[in-house]
């Protein structure tokens, strides 16, 4: 299997956990490397401003002198998005449901991302 | 408790407004100061000094009115009052205490010593007693002031700039104690305004400038003014904003600017914060979302990239709108190849008036020219580069 289908079978493993609406493994430099979203959306623009949002997150809480922040969610009554780091070099960003169960997303996020960072290791 | 001058970052500098001080405003013409004079009157009304305030231009109740725009309510001060020169001037009894004729001028100097006797701060629009009583009037400003210093009391001045002559510009910097410019930053149009202290004699201070706001409710607000910089990818922003600011920070990654770059910089008496935009067209939202309420432009190009000139243009005008003011850094001009200025200014095709600097950003050379380049476009007059009445 290539490293881009590898990438593109976690996000279909996320998906499968229902409630996440798109997903996408960007660099952080705010590439798209993989992605999974209907094709009406702007996945490049969506990609970029994951790695602005993640970026400038992480500056945040580093000028406050604390760590790395976990994750960036974003809620809106229309759904949610949650940004969260995947090694150095990448991130990994879902768009969930407006009623999605957050403890549960972030429950799988987090292993998705151990098997990016795996991967792009 | 201590008078002060209620206005904000002066106080800071200057600590108080100490006794037997004359405290002038010189204002632009083409800029509302009336208000710092007020907001003066008002916070040491507020901390209980006796405030008279001489209107000779406008009618006590617009006095009153002009205080209660910004929210101030000095009717209900007891220990504020008009002193109204302006009512038999124009041929209406007066409903104020303390009043008189202003073309009778022994009239106004009986007054005016009452006036200073009774009350710690006293406020004179000393142009507008020029305009009514003519330059013989500076004379009399002149007496007030020593007497006020002669009895401990304090006066305020407002000098609205026009073109007097230099003897009635320089006797009123000759009894002006301290200072304060009041001006306006223009780039074909008026894009703000600043005030600066430019002496206090009770203080060794340096001079420096503060951009404000009017705010109604509210007074003079102090402001940071934003700069831009912007350009082609890998131009060198992230470069320049950390050579020339005092602190700055950017979120860069993968080695290049993803959100913004911040630095803050304290620089001939300015504060200003100078945010950096990334350079890749994928991060353009950021671009137009940043330019937003900048006061000027600092394109970055890389001197030895031709070929990214179409972009950087682009940018340009992305966030030029409005004719905002704007200078091109002409970076890495430490490379061989690094084309001349002269030569970037003719191949992006720039009106010959915008000053193209020569700068190598990782050596920190020419740096604060470009600073000083936007400044002379925003505020300096000509040969000016400090602050100067
Ligand atoms: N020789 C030379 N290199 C420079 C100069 N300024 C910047 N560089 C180099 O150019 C590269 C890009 O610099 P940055 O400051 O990150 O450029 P930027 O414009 O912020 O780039 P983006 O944010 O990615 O658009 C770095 O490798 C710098 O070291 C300079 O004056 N001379
Ligand atoms: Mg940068």
């Amino acid at each position: 299997m290539s490293l881009r289908s590898e990438l593109e079978e976690v996000l279909k493993e996320l998906k499968a956990t229902g409630d996440i609406e798109a997903s996408a493994i960007v660099s952080r430099d705010g590439l798209l490397i993989a992605a999974d979203i209907s094709s009406n959306v702007n996945a490049e623009a969506f990609a970029a401003m994951s790695a602005t949002m993640l970026g400038a997150a992480e500056t945040a809480m580093s000028e406050l002198g604390k760590g790395l922040p976990d994750r960036v969610v974003v809620e809106s009554s229309d759904g949610k998005i949650v940004a969260t780091g995947a090694g150095d070099r990448a991130l990994l960003v879902v768009m969930t449901s407006p009623k999605a169960n957050l403890g549960l997303i972030l429950l799988q996020l987090g292993k998705a991302s151990k098997k990016v960072e795996e991967l792009l290791g | 408790m201590k008078a002060v001058t209620g206005i904000p970052v002066l106080d800071e500098v200057v600590e108080e407004f100490p006794e037997s001080k004359t405290l002038t405003y010189w204002i632009d013409p083409e800029v509302e100061g009336n208000a710092f004079a007020m907001q003066t009157i008002y916070t040491n009304l507020e901390r209980g000094f006796k405030c008279a305030y001489v209107t000779v231009t406008i009618s006590p109740e617009s006095v009153i009115s002009e205080f209660e725009e910004f929210g101030w309510e000095v009717k209900e001060f007891e220990n504020f009052e008009i002193v109204d020169l302006y009512s038999s001037y124009v041929g209406f009894p007066s409903k104020c205490k303390y009043n008189a004729n202003p073309i009778n001028l022994e009239e106004v100097e009986v007054l005016m010593k009452k006036v200073l006797e009774k009350f710690d701060i006293v406020f004179l629009p000393a142009s507008s007693i020029i305009d009514v009583c003519g330059e013989e009037a500076l004379r009399c400003i002149k007496d007030w002031c020593s007497l006020a210093k002669s009895i401990g009391k304090r006066v305020v001045l407002s000098f609205v700039a026009w073109p007097y002559s230099k003897e009635v510009k320089d006797g009123i910097i000759e009894i002006s104690n301290a200072l304060v410019k009041v001006g306006g930053i223009h780039h074909r149009v008026i894009l703000g305004y600043y005030y600066g202290l430019v002496k206090a004699d009770w203080k060794n201070v340096k001079s420096r400038a503060i951009l404000f706001k009017l705010v109604r409710p509210g007074g003079v607000r102090a402001y940071i003014p934003k700069i831009l910089v912007t350009g082609p990818y890998n131009a060198g922003k992230s470069s320049f904003v950390h050579a020339i600011s005092n602190r700055a920070v950017s979120v860069d990654r993968l080695g290049t600017t993803v959100a913004l770059d911040h630095g803050h910089l304290e620089y001939k008496g300015f504060s200003i914060d100078l945010f950096g935009t990334p350079g890749q067209e994928r991060f353009d939202p950021i671009l137009r979302m940043l330019g937003k309420e900048a006061l000027g432009v600092i394109l970055v190009v890389d001197s030895t990239k031709p070929e990214t000139f179409p972009r950087a243009k682009q940018m340009l005008e992305s966030v030029t709108h409005f004719g905002l003011p704007y200078v091109v850094a002409a970076n890495k001009q430490d490379l061989p190849n690094a084309l001349p200025p002269e030569e970037i200014k003719r191949r992006m095709v720039l009106p010959n008036d915008v000053p193209v600097i020569p700068i190598s950003a990782v050596k920190g050379e020419g740096v604060y020219k470009v600073i000083d380049a936007l400044l002379d476009l925003l505020i300096w007059r000509e040969g000016e580069d400090e602050l100067e009445i």
